[in-house]
């Protein structure tokens, strides 16, 4: 008996492990606007751009990270599908170093592939802003992006190609209508 | 002739109509809105829970137990907040070993539990005590499915407490960090 107390008072003794302990407790403070940006009418295969501000409010520098992130579907605006493509989405860095109490602005880049299934569609992704941190509680801030595509580029496409028929019909006819009438005279 | 003239060039003003919106849609504008001037920002009055040494298969918690940490919506728009947890890696060589975060707040070997319990929240939580498990898939934190709670207003805040559950064995001696993120949205 005396020896399986001893057993575990040695198992207790060997198995412990530190968790990070510092002797004083930091807060964390930072805010990101706007919190949502609505994209409207941006056509496939063309990009646009728009600034995010990041206002380091805490009395320590630190340093902000920027990635994209897929909401799940029930967080998501209404009528709002998954963002097909975290590619499509580019901050003009990955990360700043901001002093303490300083704001800086990141420049978000949106850019559609020019495909025909990508018109007149309704999405949404998160963008992501997070001080880099090895304390325990770290925060991430999470702006909305809201992105919808032209609706009138299929329109556009059948409108041209209508165009294009009914002149390509037109200049047929008056070119046969011409080489008829010349070779009917020349007769 | 007469008539053919005027058939070419009717033809070509239906083109031109069919063509003209066309191509003024190709100059049309891309309308990015930003919500406001609202800036989304919240703030955690505490990072860190100095633990020191711990045993084995053994319950840790935050002092006070659930009023621990303060979250405060510091920005101008009402917020929906996250928590995703993530494996705690030994900080001498993260990949060499590791505790897996379990995905219902229970224990196992080198596998360790994380819950957090909000300060007024009883009932919550698979064994309805208000504990709920931190896992490493981003969950609601506050306001949450099935609860009566609405979204974080500004100035609003949200104390918590956290609770550890040691693995039931573990490599002894090595020093492990983890983190929890809170993350927030405009709501």
């Amino acid at each position: 008996m005396v020896g399986h107390i001893k057993l575990a008072g040695l198992i207790a003794i060997f198995l412990v492990v530190f968790f990070p302990s510092l002797t004083l407790a930091q807060d964390v403070n930072f805010g990101v606007s706007p919190a949502e940006v609505r994209i409207n009418d941006l056509p496939p295969g063309e990009a646009t751009e728009f600034e995010l501000t990041i206002r380091n409010k805490d009395e320590i520098a630190h340093v902000f990270t920027f990635a994209t992130f897929q909401p799940p579907e029930e967080e998501r605006r209404e009528g709002r599908a998954e963002f097909p493509d975290d590619s499509w989405i580019s901050f003009s860095s990955p990360g700043i170093e901001l002093a303490a109490n300083s704001q800086a602005n990141v420049t978000v880049t949106v850019a559609i592939p020019q495909e025909q299934k990508w018109a007149g569609e309704h999405w949404e992704t998160w963008l992501g802003v997070a001080a880099e941190s090895s304390d325990l509680l770290a925060i991430r801030l999470y702006v909305r992006l809201l992105v919808s595509t032209n609706p009138a580029a299929e329109a556009r496409f059948n409108a041209g190609l209508v165009a294009g028929i009914v002149v390509g019909i037109v200049l047929l006819g008056y070119g046969s209508y011409y080489y008829f009438r010349r070779k009917t005279k020349s007769e | 002739m007469k008539a053919v003239i005027t058939s070419i060039v009717v033809a070509i003003i239906l083109a031109l109509i069919f063509s003209l919106p066309a191509l003024a849609q190709e100059s049309g504008t891309i309308t990015i809105t930003m919500t406001g001037v609202n800036e989304i920002s919240i703030s955690l009055d505490k990072t860190q829970w100095p633990l020191g040494n711990v045993a084995s298969n053994t319950e840790y918690e935050t002092s006070p137990q659930i009023e621990w940490c303060t979250l405060t919506v510091e920005g101008n728009c009402n917020v929906n907040t996250f928590i995703v947890g993530e494996d705690a890696e030994w900080v001498d060589n993260p990949g060499a070993y590791k505790w897996t975060l379990s995905s219902d707040g229970t224990n196992g070997e080198n596998v360790y539990g994380l819950q957090f319990r909000i300060s007024g929240d009883t009932t919550r939580g698979p064994l309805v005590d208000g504990y709920v498990p931190v896992t490493k898939i981003e969950s609601e934190f506050w306001p949450y499915s099935g609860g009566s709670g609405s979204s974080l207003a500004p100035d609003d805040t949200k104390q918590f407490g956290l609770k550890l559950l040691t693995p039931t064995y573990f490599i002894g001696g090595r020093q492990m960090q983890t983190q929890i993120t809170i993350s927030a949205v405009a709501a």
